[in-house]
């Protein structure tokens, strides 16, 4: 094949990888790096390289099973391990995702109000805006704004560098890995791999290529794709770090959330430096409000054999309609109304989050090394032990984060 | 005679089988089906008791219903079981599986199995799709039931016949009946081609070949050039070419495009020859231009010719054809000298000749002209069809307005699967 083949293939089949891992850098991720900067600087950034291997390597897995079985995996739990497991693992993962879709709401409102404009006007407009967006658009409409969207991220390399940071101590301690035994350093490199490594987004990218219908033999191709994708995630991460720890750390400026840290740059990295994080917050949050909702409804009803589809009506799709919309409203009042319990739903989010993500990377796990569905294409031995060793850390970690989050010490949200 | 009345199969599962003396065999944990008249019919039940399973043939149950189920056997009779792939079982072959609902048009999910008596046998008769069928899986019907009648109302019972089933994995198409594959096929094809996009390409080829070659023709139009492609691809060649056969030339030439050329020549060398010529011309033009849009399937006759003769010749023509409301005049080099609408040439002179009543001033396009240019030709001067001429003026063939209209409004036209 020549090269101009290979490129015009990988623009062709590329996509899902890269979206996924962009939306996977939400609200609640961005407030962690920004979070994690402010508060010790370059510190963190080694936890990303560990963080970005086991992202490869779990992704890598749910690609492989997308391409090999064209079905998603909610519909493959429940075509093996029954109703039961599906109807549990659906219902965790609505709540967790209405908890996330509150979080994109609460950043998208929190990024307007720094430019100056109300949430209780810009609130209710990005809900209707998004839900006419997808109810009422074509879907050539849709992937376009996505894709813009997915550029946009680029702003916060831009204010990385706008940043001046001295990069011989940025990149020794990326590569140098120094652990802190300190409570709030562990939660928060914690937390990095828990807003990287989510539930739905599993669920998400292996729905979306098994719809773009990539076979066996392009699935070099997507692979490509998917680490791609896991790498640019986290070099996304590694620029608001960066940007955190260069201005906000020197400092001893705490945040403790992403808009203050827009507020926070300001007058230290000027008018465009702050306007760039405020509008990439925007961004981001928006995306992952209309992403969210959506894949929930989706999973859900696949998983339930309900009938799915933006474009059927109310009577059409009763409960895929439902789901999605309440999401959306739900999700709203609660940011509007003052005085909801915003943060302890967010906890709640998290422990959920949390408590699915086992059950999900156990059940991929298994579904990936079934030979009556993955042939030949399941996992090797040798990948194996470093699968199951991944999955292994990141469920200890998580446990570790839902019993500090659960005993009222802990103080990290993500 | 075991069995009378019905029952849903996850009403019976866990739940123990008794022998003559009332001990307990095991619990129920699968049940084998095999195709039967007619509909299919429960073969056994398959028992576990301490890890161990054991296979227990229906002539042997002596009660059978949800409440007690016993057997004539007693357990050191009974024979021990090892799953095979060939055997049928519900609740690994059919409980949570996608199947198509053909009366429906769409795509489901099996969350129960209806049993009925009948002439001592239990009988498949439907599939449960409901909310009521999710609640008995997970064991709160009772509840679900409770709850509905707070608000007045009853749960409703979403049931669908196994007439009108069609499975979509090739091991269950052994159970499915002949009445509905007449239902698949009187469906609308762009209905087929929605379900067909709405499950995995694996199954929807499975369902594919399952088709007649006329209604697997018109669905395969309907879809989405990649799925179009995965479909073909996956096909034996000789299958393949009767399909392709079947279909309009443009939209022929549109599949072989997007697959492999060693492919495409195979398919080709399949297909009668006159069909493949007119194919293979079309193949030479670039997609998105008038040429890669347009078709050679047109009427079109001498100037000499009669009206009279004009419409006798047009009603043999025209069942062939798919764009018939323009007759297009043609001299002995095939170059166009004008049109006659179907309009004009019903209502004119039946004596008269086609080079007295065609119009000459025609709006037409060379096969370079991109797909966008055509559109706006099409859409300004209200036209059906379009033709197509090289630069010396040969006539070439037609893009008619729903090619164009496919083009530039893909999503309402075409089954799109959905990509988020």
């Amino acid at each position: 094949m020549s090269l101009y083949r290979k490129i015009a293939l990988f623009f062709a089949i590329m996509g899902p990888g890269i979206i996924t891992a962009n939306i996977d850098n939400d609200a609640s991720g961005i407030t962690t790096y920004s979070v994690a900067g402010a508060r010790f600087g370059y510190g963190l950034l080694w936890t990303l390289i560990p963080t970005t291997v086991a992202l490869v390597v779990i992704q890598e897995m749910i690609a492989r099973m997308g391409v090999i079985t064209g079905k998603g995996l909610s519909d493959l739990i429940r075509e093996n391990y029954g109703i039961k497991a599906a109807f549990f693992m659906m219902l965790g993962l609505l709540v967790a995702n209405f908890g996330n879709t509150v979080a994109n709401l609460a950043g998208w409102a929190a990024s307007m109000q720094i430019l100056g404009l109300s949430k209780y006007v810009m609130v209710p407009v990005g809900a209707i805006a998004i839900w006419i967006l997808v109810t009422r658009g074509s879907y050539r409409v849709i992937e376009k704004i996505l894709l813009f969207a997915c550029l946009l991220y680029f702003g916060y390399v831009i204010s990385g560098i706008m940043a001046k940071p001295d990069w011989t101590p940025v990149f020794k301690s990326t590569l140098m890995p120094r652990m802190h035994w300190n409570s709030e350093y562990v939660m928060l490199s914690i937390a990095i791999i828990g807003t990287t490594i989510t539930p739905w987004m599993q669920f998400y990218l292996q729905s979306s290529i098994a719809e773009k219908g990539i076979t066996k033999e392009h699935y070099k191709v997507s692979r490509l794709d998917v680490v791609a994708g896991c790498f640019f995630t986290d070099i996304i991460s590694f620029f608001i770090i960066v940007t955190c720890g260069t201005l906000l750390f020197p400092l001893g400026m705490r945040v403790h959330e992403a808009s203050e840290a827009a507020l926070a740059l300001r007058p230290l990295a000027g008018d465009y430096a702050y306007l760039i994080f405020a509008m990439s917050l925007a961004n981001a949050s928006l995306l992952g409000a209309i992403i969210v909702p959506l894949a929930t409804a989706y999973y859900i009803c696949e998983a339930m054999g309900w009938e799915a589809g933006v474009n059927k009506t109310f009577q059409e799709a009763p409960q895929f309609m439902w789901i999605y919309t309440l999401t959306i409203v739900l999700a709203s009042m609660v940011i509007l109304i003052p005085g909801a319990p915003l943060v302890s739903l967010m906890v709640l989010s998290a422990v959920i989050n949390g408590l699915l993500l086992p059950f999900v990377l156990v059940y991929a796990l298994l579904l990936v090394n079934d030979k009556k569905l993955m042939g030949e294409y399941t996992n090797p031995k040798s990948y194996n032990y470093i699968s199951w060793g991944t999955v292994i850390v990141i469920i200890s970690l998580t446990a570790f984060m839902i019993v500090t989050n659960i005993i009222p010490s802990g103080k990290i949200i993500w | 005679m075991p069995f009378f009345g019905e029952l849903f199969v996850s009403e019976i599962l866990k739940k123990p089988v008794l022998d003559p003396k009332g001990e307990e065999l095991g619990r129920v944990r699968d049940v084998v089906v095999v195709k039967g008249e007619p509909f299919p019919k429960v073969s056994a039940l398959i028992l576990e008791k301490k890890k161990k399973v054991f296979y227990l043939q229906w002539i042997d149950l002596t009660i059978f219903n949800k409440k007690i189920l016993s057997s004539v056997i007693y357990s050191n009779h009974l024979q021990s079981y090892t799953f095979s792939e060939t055997d049928l079982i519900i609740v690994r072959d059919i409980f949570d599986k996608q199947i198509v609902d053909a009366n429906g048009a769409r795509v489901v999910r099996v969350n129960d199995v209806k049993l009925e008596g009948y002439n001592s046998e239990a009988i498949l008769v439907a599939i449960d799709v409901g909310m009521r069928g999710i609640m008995r899986r997970l064991g709160v019907e009772r509840g679900g039931e409770d709850m509905m009648r707070l608000f007045r109302r009853n749960l409703p019972y979403n049931l669908i016949s196994w007439n009108y089933i069609q499975p979509l994995e090739p091991k269950l198409t052994k159970l499915s009946l002949t009445v509905p594959r007449q239902m698949v096929a009187e469906l609308h094809p762009a209905d087929i081609a929605d379900i067909i996009s709405q499950v995995s390409h694996k199954e929807g080829a499975t369902f594919f070949k399952g088709l007649d070659v006329e209604t697997a023709a018109e669905a395969l139009s309907e879809l989405e050039p990649d799925v179009q492609a995965a479909i073909i691809t996956g096909m034996d060649t000789e299958k393949a070419a009767d399909i392709i056969e079947e279909m309009h030339p443009d939209e022929a030439a549109d599949i072989l495009s997007d697959l492999p050329v060693d492919k495409a020549k195979e398919i080709l060398e399949n297909i009668e020859k006159e069909e493949a010529e007119d194919i293979q011309e079309l193949l030479s033009h670039e997609e998105d231009t008038a040429g890669g849009l347009m078709t050679n399937e047109f009427i079109a006759y001498p100037p000499e010719t009669t009206v009279r003769n004009a419409i006798e010749q047009f009603r043999k023509d025209a069942e062939e054809v798919e764009t018939v409301y323009y007759i297009y005049v043609v001299d002995n080099d095939e170059k166009l000298l004008g049109v006659v609408s179907l309009r004009e040439l019903l209502l004119a002179d039946l004596d008269a000749h086609l080079s007295d009543i065609m119009e000459t001033k025609i709006k037409m396009v060379t096969p370079d002209v991109d797909e966008v240019e055509v559109a706006e030709i099409i859409s300004k001067y209200n036209l059906v069809a379009l033709p197509v001429v090289d630069s010396e003026g040969f006539f070439l063939g037609i893009v008619a307005v729903d090619d164009v209209i496919d083009r530039i409004l893909p999503p309402a036209a075409k089954r799109k699967r959905r990509k988020l």
